[in-house]
Order: structure tokens, then C-alpha cells, then sequence
């Protein structure tokens, strides 16, 4: 009795960013839709609602050693009771507090095999404070976990700074993640459907992400920690060759690339490869296959912290054939 | 007397059974003290309670209960009833007239796990990271513990309570205030929490696809792997020589008598069912267990013969829970769809 995968989606930002402000307005919007939202801090919202769910944000480790493998335990939970309400829903939203890693979020849903056959993570959505950001990330690497992190950012509270400022930022924010979608706002005013339902972490569709792959964004500032780098090839990936090194990577490097993602031209393959990773979680698929004329170019995209971009590259061209 | 299961009767027909549709997923199911009403509750918030004899009484009115979902049921240790606990954070008394009274209320607090203990009319109900505990008309509040509360349960004295956290047990007395807890610790999500019936041993399922186990007197553990899947349901069978599990497609056992079951298998036997096994339950009494699969099949086993018969047939709904009457002739079990089920096996 295959139903439907809920789609989750993230909802990330530090504090006083406007979070609160958009679940407000998902919350009391006429939309036609369901949706249940699990926060950390019940009573913030104004919405007296009772699909408005508290969560501890209780993190745990897992015995394997593995200290990227931090599970939001009460997420499951949570999800798994709300699956068991008669009602359905178009959606769940989780917030995650201002000071949150949004990484054992993502990694629940590569863990679970309950969350996984009742839900989707679709999507990691960041709000951006555009007055405070940049002395935020002064502050610690929240602001900078939460952006790397991100499919798509709503960089908020723009009416608060001039253009130039907001420039500044925005430049700030493409340098740590390239691949993310920006939307400016003002008190986080934003249509749904450009933050719900994207599909970001779908390996059927991480093709619809292929223009940004291909847009080669100018050269980083050296001295910024966190930043996002994408290598591509013409010549077919030798499949083992990729497995030992993307494997070995993760395991090494994996508590400092956040997210990755690719698709690649295996040698002989009829089907497209696709892949994607959250710290050292990997999962993957065969997607479309390539159609007559189609030019057989594989893509990876990272965004990590102290990325050796050299030894990125030099890596994956190793694996070509 | 008890079910023969070698008898032919058992392969060739399905058991007496009623099954009644709510159009809500059932959390929980339980018996009355006397057996004579089964009550379930649903993702509805609502608990509905029926004859447990199979007549053609039709589905009654649910009581009025829970906001949400209603996502606990029990046995009121303290009266003719049942006590239900939802993700409205309400923890209700339901009488036997059907009368609904609130014990307590915790906002934004779900009340997910309840245990009862007749003999000394004790309640305990989880509710975040607290216990609440109503013993003999006294109320306790135990808490907080590091995490949200998975599972608890009652020694079979009544005595102590057992409370499942991340990173492990906590044991603490009702009897003595002052007595500090206990810690049992191992790290990670325990999942389910059962208290062997002769106070030795502590097991829980884990989040990460075993069973840990802890021996109350030496406090030393042991943990049990192998599971294709994290184990959400324990249960010992009333003589304490088994720990049986979820999580497998036969009934799979842990001996527990003589040595232990360190360095040996688990004792695994019955039919191969549809799917995993979700939820297990042990006879009040004899040598049976029942399971519920993730297909919707049951099936009974009977650890002396160690043979197993198929009670209900796969039809692609899980089975959430399963509970055994008093007397242990009934069982009722319920499903994700939504079907209330009793089943009666004294054909």
C-alpha cells in the first residue's frame, strides 16, 4: 500500500532572521493546503494551530563511530506519530533553531528507513537576516552551516540595507554556496511554491539543477572557509575508480563537505549516474538515459569547508577513463 | 488447557475473528482487567471500546478523547476502565460507562507511552522528558530525563520504573522518594524498553538494528545484532526464559535461562511470514506469542512445539500493536488502515 512521500522541508536561519515570521504566513495563508510544522520553541508562533508540533532538537550519536552519523532521533518519532494522525498533509516543515546545524537534519532522512518510506526530505530552505548577516558569521560557523547547507536562501530584510549592502551580501552568500537559489524579501514575503515542493534532494531531478552546474562562478576569496566548487568532464568515469575515491573522500573529508551532489557518464552506461551526499552519507541512482547527441559531460558539485579545490579536481580526473 | 496448534483445524481454517474499520491508523489496543471490553485507540483521537466476546455488536461511537491522535492505550490499573494518552498532550481515564475524565494535561507535550501496575494501582505515562506517575491516587512527576522518554515500564512488583532515553535506562523507585535513579547506560536511541518478569534483566531495541540487554545485579550488558531493521517491539515471555523480538519474518527468541544468551543464537522457529514482524506480544501466562507483521498478517506460536499458525492473512496494511486478554484466549490487534481486530482462539 505504496502512499505518497510527504515532503519535508528544512527550515533553517539564525536568529531573528524572519523564520518565524514565514511559518506565520505558511500557517495562516489561504492556500488550500496541509501542512504540520515542527518547531523547537512552542508558543513563538502567534498561530494557534494544533499541526504546530514541539520538538526537543535532541541529537543523537550513533554507535558506529562515525561522528558525522548525528540523528535527530525525535524527528522520527515525530514523524512516525504523525503518520499516524487520520489527517493528511501537503507537507511538513521543520524549523530548526537559530543556532542549529542543519546537517543531523538531513542525515535523518538518509538513516531512517521509517522516515524514508513515509517522507521526502525536498528541500533546505535558509533565511538570511540581509542587515546582520555578515557580523553574523563573525559569531561562529552557524550562519555559514546554514547557508553552505541551502537549496534555496531568502535573503531577508532587505528594505533594512542599501544596495550596495545588499550587493555585498549576496556576493558574500554566492561565495560560500553558488548553487543555491536567492530571493530577496522583505518580512519574509515569499510565494510557497518557490521555497516548498522543489525537489532538491530527488535523484530523479537533480538534473533541473544542471544550469547551475554549468554556471562557473568567479574565483573565491582565499581566505573564506566555506565554499562551494564544481569540476566536470568530458572523457567517461571509470565506475570503480569513482566509487574508491568518492568513498574514501567522504570517509576522510566528509565532516567538512556538507552537501554533494553529481551526475555522471559512466563508461558504457545506457543511463545517466546520479549522486548525492550529506557529510559522509552517500546515496545514488541510475537516472535518465542519455538520448542520441547528448553530450556525455559528468558534474560534481561540493560545498564544504577548507575544500584542497586542487586535490578536488586532480581526484575526480583520476577516475576518468 | 490451550490451543493445540498441532491440531488440523489450525492449518485449514482462520480462527474466529471480527475485524471493524475506523478509517484511522490504530496506535494501541488492551483488554479490560475482567476481559469482557477491548478498547483501541486512533489516529482520530478517538478510543473506541467494544464487547471482546465476537458477537454482531457493530462499531460503537468513539469516546470523546484526544484533540489529535490518540497514541496510547492501557488496562487502568486503578479501576474497570482504560487510560489513553494523545499528541494533545492529554492523558484521559475512560470508566466503564464511558465516562471520560482528564488526569493530566501537558501542552505541547505528547503522551506516547503508559504502563499500569494493578496490584499497586500504579500508572505511569510518558509526557517529553518527563514521567508522570499516579500510584494509589498519588501523582509524581519523574523528570527530566536527557531526552524525550521512548518507552517506559513497571517492574512486575510495581516497585520501580523504568524509563528508555538516548543514551540508555534510567530505573527509579516509587516505593522510596529519596532513592537516587539508576543509569543503565549505552549510547544511542533505545527504541522499546521491557523489564524481564523476574526483575533481572533490562532490554531495549535500538535505533541502530539490535538489542541491548542489561543485568540488573552486575550491572553488565550484552547487545544482540543481526536485525535488518531497528527493533521497535520486546517482549519476555511470563516464565523469563525468552526475550522474544520484532524485526524478523519468524518468531526469533533470546534464551535467557541458565547462562544467558551470550555466544548463542537466537532460538528462531515457525513459518516464514509476509514481511517483518512489527509488533510481538507473550501469552499472560503460558508458553505463546503472538506477531504482527508489516503486511497485516498475525500469527501464534507455541515455544513447546515450536510450531506457528497464520491467525489473519497478509493484506498489505501493518499491524501497529497486539495485546492478549487476561485469560489468554483472545487477541486484539490493530492496523495501520485502520482495522480494530479481535481474534478468538478457542475454536
Amino acid at each position: 500500500m505504496a502512499q505518497p512521500q510527504v515532503p519535508v522541508t528544512v527550515l533553517t536561519g539564525y536568529l531573528g532572521a524572519g523564520k518565524t515570521t514565514l511559518l506565520n504566513r505558511i500557517l495562516s495563508e489561504q492556500h488550500g493546503k496541509k501542512y504540520a510544522v515542527i518547531v523547537n520553541e512552542f508558543g513563538e508562533l502567534g498561530v494557534d494551530n494544533d499541526l504546530v508540533v514541539n520538538a526537543d532538537e535532541e541529537v543523537f550519536e550513533m554507535n558506529n563511530g562515525c561522528i558525522c552519523c548525528t540523528v535527530r532521533g525525535d524527528l522520527i518519532r515525530i514523524i512516525d506519530g504523525l503518520m499516524k494522525r487520520k489527517e493528511k498533509f501537503d507537507g511538513i516543515l521543520v524549523e530548526t533553531t537559530g543556532l542549529a546545524d542543519p546537517g543531523p537534519v538531513a542525515q535523518t532522512f538518509f538513516i531512517d528507513d521509517d522516515v524514508k518510506t513515509q517522507t521526502r526530505l525536498d528541500a533546505i530552505v535558509t533565511v538570511v537576516d540581509a542587515r546582520h548577516f555578515l557580523g553574523q558569521l563573525e559569531q561562529g560557523d552557524e550562519a555559514e552551516e546554514q547557508v553552505a547547507f541551502a537549496d534555496v536562501i531568502l535573503l531577508n530584510k532587505t528594505d533594512l540595507v542599501d544596495e550596495a549592502e545588499l550587493a555585498r551580501v549576496e556576493a558574500k552568500i554566492r561565495s560560500m554556496n553558488r548553487f543555491a537559489r536567492i530571493h530577496r524579501t522583505q518580512k519574509s514575503g515569499i510565494a510557497l511554491d518557490a521555497i516548498l515542493d522543489k525537489h532538491a534532494f530527488d535523484l530523479n531531478r537533480i538534473l533541473e539543477f544542471e544550469p547551475d552546474f554549468l554556471e562557473h562562478g568567479h574565483d573565491h576569496e582565499h581566505e573564506e572557509e566555506i565554499q562551494s566548487f564544481s569540476v566536470s568532464a568530458e572523457r567517461p568515469v571509470d565506475p570503480d575508480k569513482f566509487r574508491i575515491w568518492i568513498g574514501a573522500l567522504l570517509q576522510l573529508r566528509g565532516q567538512d563537505i556538507f552537501r554533494c551532489k553529481g551526475i555522471l557518464a559512466i563508461d558504457g552506461a545506457p543511463r545517466r549516474f546520479v549522486f548525492q551526499g550529506v557529510h559522509m552519507l552517500m546515496e545514488s541512482d541510475w537516472g535518465t538515459p542519455w538520448k542520441p547527441g547528448d553530450a556525455r559531460t559528468s558534474k560534481l558539485v561540493f560545498i564544504g569547508r577548507n575544500l584542497d579545490v586542487e586535490n578536488l579536481r586532480r581526484g575526480f580526473q583520476d577516475c576518468l577513463k | 488447557m490451550k490451543p493445540d496448534l498441532g491440531a488440523p483445524g489450525w492449518r485449514e481454517t482462520l480462527p474466529p475473528q471480527r475485524a471493524l474499520g475506523c478509517g484511522a491508523p490504530i496506535t494501541a489496543t488492551a483488554f479490560s482487567a475482567d476481559g469482557a471490553i477491548v478498547a483501541f485507540a486512533a489516529g482520530d483521537g478517538g478510543v473506541r471500546r467494544l464487547p471482546a466476546a465476537i458477537d454482531g455488536s457493530a462499531l460503537p461511537e468513539a469516546d470523546p478523547a484526544h484533540k489529535g491522535a490518540a497514541l496510547s492505550l492501557i488496562a487502568d490499573p486503578a479501576g474497570p476502565g482504560f487510560v489513553s494518552g494523545g499528541d494533545d498532550g492529554r492523558l484521559l481515564r475512560h470508566d466503564a460507562d464511558g465516562t471520560v475524565s482528564e488526569i493530566a494535561s501537558h501542552q505541547g507535550r505528547w503522551v506516547e507511552r503508559l504502563a499500569g501496575h494493578r496490584g499497586s494501582r500504579t500508572l505511569a505515562a510518558s509526557a517529553g522528558k518527563f514521567v508522570l506517575v499516579e500510584r494509589a491516587g498519588a501523582r509524581r512527576e519523574i523528570g527530566p530525563y536527557p531526552s524525550t522518554v521512548s518507552d517506559l515500564d513497571l517492574a512486575r512488583d510495581g516497585g520501580r520504573v523504568a524509563a528508555a532515553h538516548y543514551g540508555g535506562v534510567t530505573v527509579t523507585s516509587l516505593g522510596d522518594p529519596a532513592a537516587s535513579p539508576r543509569r543503565f547506560a549505552w549510547r544511542g536511541s533505545h527504541l522499546a524498553l521491557r523489564w524481564s518478569p523476574d526483575l533481572k534483566f533490562l532490554a531495549t531495541g535500538t535505533q541502530e538494528n539490535d538489542i541491548h540487554v542489561w543485568r540488573l545485579a552486575q550491572a553488565t550488558d550484552m547487545r544482540m545484532q543481526g536485525y535488518p531493521s531497528k527493533v521497535k517491539s520486546l517482549a519476555w515471555s511470563a516464565d523469563a526464559r525468552f526475550l522474544f523480538t520484532s524485526s524478523q519474518p519468524v518468531f526469533t527468541a533470546w534464551p535467557f535461562a541458565g547462562k544467558g544468551p551470550e555466544g548463542k543464537p537466537p532460538v528462531q522457529f515457525g513459518e516464514e511470514g509476509a514481511g517483518l514482524i512489527t509488533v510481538v506480544a507473550t501469552h499472560p501466562a503460558g508458553d505463546f506469542v503472538a506477531g504482527g507483521y508489516d503486511s497485516g498478517e498475525i500469527q501464534l506460536g507455541d515455544m513447546q512445539t515450536k510450531r506457528s499458525v497464520v491467525l489473519r492473512l497478509a493484506d498489505g496494511s501493518a499491524i501497529n500493536c497486539i495485546a492478549w486478554s487476561p485469560d489468554g484466549w483472545k487477541l486484539a490487534a490493530g492496523t495501520q488502515a485502520g482495522d480494530q481486530i479481535v481474534i478468538d482462539l478457542r475454536r
